[in-house]
């Protein structure tokens, strides 16, 4: 029940690169920050309040909105709040900021999510998310697990590896389009992602994301208040989380149920039917190439199993029937606090028209959706239309 | 028979923080040519010491250095009694948060000075620069009462 | 201009934290017949009849508080549905050292069980893999066993007689 409908008014991002050694993390949140506060041409003192995402093991601040949010978030005397859910940290604080709004409480807010990865490592940060008992010992991060789930993927279905490269090849192409992107390699062939060492069978390097140092900012505005910044909006059209499980072996990782079961409340709250008919670009978290092809199953682009025939046949291309990842998708950028909120921030750009040389031509709802080492799903769609 | 009730467990991880371009060239500032610089915000002109990237009353990026002097009022202090291996200095010693002529704001360091009596807000102090500077805040080894 | 390239200085910082982790009386009487005689136990849930490793003391289906009388023992087999080779290096936040690679990565559906295992396997090239296949635990000799996961260091394949 919503009090009152939301818009996305403005997003911002840092150009996501491997390593930024000019800037310490408050000067980066900076960057995004206020790319998105001039683009609304608001000032801190119209926030009302600031969600901050990122996981702090990764950095090795344990409470790092003390002082990376409030300086440069800008959350001086105003409620913030941080959200760490993994690698569904971006689209979660996505949904909490809209809930801030939509309940009715705030009337803007701002969103900012993190990640200066090479303070720390990603693997190690992941290891400590887990079950020091049972899994740590064993578990490599996130990679190992998207191994797995690769391997079983392969082996119940029959998907190649050829078939998960061409969604490398696809992304990194795109990203080459969206100059915030840390990977743009508009000439990534299938032959070269299948020549790169594996660093966890099945996966190759390039099958892998990479580790980004980046930023990712989003402005909220209730519906009294969206119209007067910006006629250009996006309306946040609905939200649905999935959680998973305690231990990633207690349910079939590489079907992902919990983007199954969200996706499915989701696309009837919305009154979608055919997600690939009724929604005209997605943004999805893919932190390897198989993975989106299991995603695409997973949210209802199409039949279990079937991932990789979708991009043989082109669907999920530039120019298909449901684009997926214009902006390059996580196998080209992955600053993690902000990935996912980078596939809002993105999904957000498509609907306002504002994606450039990446931009989809006519599109009317889009979807955004993140994914953490949790195995959980976090979706949003947004749309021209309140 | 009891046990071990506990799993015991240990997170051991090793950090590579990076301060960024102002932070390190404040400290190369004082390290290699003896001075001490500062930011200033072109809206309000508020001069900041550490410098940082953004002005916090206006939020805009600062970029004007200026060179602040190695002199400066002490707006507060508090007497160190205790002795610890990390100690820059060996106890009695004060912390002073230091206004230096031409910034705008406090700057926390070392006053060689362990007498409470002798410490008084509104005193002068003045900069000790380090001879072989090392790349850290301690470059300025401690300030002196003038 | 800010946007020089500056050399800025790194502060090299090590966390290095003790924890004690309470096991709870469903992990303690696992560790504990692990320890003492080298057999697995799963544990089942009264309501749904699921069967879950590792062992727990809620089902999160049911929402049902399970006991350690509801605990069961395994044969330490099961199928190996998902495998990987581990060949990356990354500072293992328990040493605080390199993990030692590459080291085989498996899902192991234990026999009897409704979940997978995710565990050691002794094994570095996949094209040794069936899918599917018959893997058993290998559990440390008495003397060496600690009462940790370590005691299991990995799971092997059966071999067809």
């Amino acid at each position: 029940m919503v009090k009152q409908k939301v818009a996305i008014v403005a997003t911002g991002q840092t150009k996501h690169r491997s390593r930024r050694r000019d800037v310490n993390i408050s000067e980066m949140i900076y960057e995004a920050v206020k790319m998105a506060l001039d683009e609304a041409q608001l000032t801190p003192k119209d926030i009302d309040a600031v969600v901050i995402g990122n996981m702090d093991h990764f950095e090795g601040i344990n409470f790092s909105e003390m002082w990376t949010g409030i300086e440069s978030a800008p959350g001086y005397l105003k409620p913030v709040v941080k959200v760490a859910t993994g690698g569904t940290t971006g689209t979660s604080l996505a949904a909490y900021g809209y809930y801030a709004v939509a309940s009715g409480m705030y009337d803007k807010v701002l969103v900012v999510g993190w990640e200066k990865i090479n303070e720390g490592g990603a693997t190690t940060g992941i290891v400590t998310a887990f079950d020091a008992r049972w899994e740590r010992p064993a578990l490599a991060g996130a990679l190992g697990p998207l191994a797995l789930m690769a391997s079983m993927y392969m082996w119940e279905f029959g998907v190649t590896p050829e078939q998960a490269a061409k969604v490398t090849v696809k992304n990194r192409r795109n990203a080459a389009n969206n100059p915030f992107a840390h990977l743009q390699q508009p000439n990534m062939t299938v032959e070269e992602v299948m020549n790169s060492p594996v660093i966890s069978w099945p996966l190759r390097l390039h099958d892998c994301c990479p580790q980004s140092e980046g930023a990712c900012a989003i402005v909220y505005a209730g519906e009294g208040v969206a119209r007067k910044i910006s006629d250009n909006l996006a309306w946040v059209k609905g939200v649905d989380t999935g959680h998973y499980y305690t231990y990633g072996g207690d349910d079939v990782m590489h079907k992902y149920p919990a983007a199954k079961i969200a996706s499915t409340r989701l696309y009837k709250k919305v009154g979608i039917r055919n997600p690939l008919k009724d929604l005209d670009v997605a943004e999805v978290y893919e932190p390897s190439s198989w993975a989106e092809l299991m995603w695409t199953e997973a949210l209802g682009f199409c039949e279990y199993g079937q991932g990789g025939k979708l991009l043989d046949e082109g669907v999920t291309e530039m120019g298909g029937e449901l684009p997926v990842n214009p902006s390059g998708g996580v196998i080209a950028t992955n600053p993690i606090g902000a990935t996912a909120l980078i596939r809002v921030a993105e999904a957000a750009i498509q609907v306002r028209g504002l994606g450039g040389k990446r931009q989809v031509p006519d599109v009317e709802l889009a979807l955004a959706h993140g994914f953490g080492g949790s195995v959980w799903a976090d979706l949003m769609i947004l749309g021209k239309e309140p | 028979m009891s046990e071990d009730k506990y799993f015991h467990g240990r997170i051991r991880v090793p950090y590579r923080h990076v301060a960024g371009a102002y932070a390190g060239r404040f400290i190369q500032e004082i390290g290699n040519n003896k001075r001490i610089m500062g930011v200033k915000c072109s809206r309000c002109g508020k001069v900041y010491v550490p410098p940082r990237m953004v002005c916090f009353a206006c939020f805009e990026k600062m970029k004007e250095w200026v060179e602040v002097g190695k002199q400066g009022t002490v707006k507060g202090f508090t007497v160190v009694n205790y002795s610890t291996p990390v100690m820059p200095l060996k106890p009695p010693f004060a912390y002073g948060i230091i206004e230096l002529d031409g910034s705008n704001t406090g700057f926390v360091h070392i006053i060689k000075e362990g007498d409470p009596k002798k410490l008084k807000v509104g005193m002068r102090v003045e900069a000790v620069f380090k001879s072989n500077p090392e790349g850290n805040i301690l470059d300025i080894e401690y300030f002196k009462p003038v | 201009m800010s946007e020089k390239k500056e050399e800025p200085f790194t502060i090299n910082w090590l966390t290095d934290l003790p924890y004690r982790y309470a096991l709870g009386p469903v992990a303690s009487k696992f560790f504990r017949v692990l320890k003492e005689s080298g057999k697995l136990l799963a544990i089942k849930c009264r309501k749904c009849g699921k069967v879950l490793f590792p062992p727990r003391s809620v089902c999160a289906d049911c929402l049902v508080e399970m006991t350690v009388d509801d605990m069961v023992e395994l044969s330490g087999e099961g199928s190996l549905d998902g495998f990987t080779v581990v060949n990356y290096p990354f500072v293992d936040p328990n040493t605080g050292e390199t993990r030692p690679f590459p080291y085989g990565y498996g899902a192991i559906k234990l026999k009897g069980t409704d979940t997978w295992m995710l565990h050691f396997v002794d094994e570095t090239d996949p094209g040794k893999i069936k899918p599917g296949m018959l893997v058993k635990a290998v559990i440390k000799p008495k003397n060496e066993r600690k009462g940790t996961l370590e005691d299991i260091p990995y799971f092997r394949a059966v071999e067809k007689k």
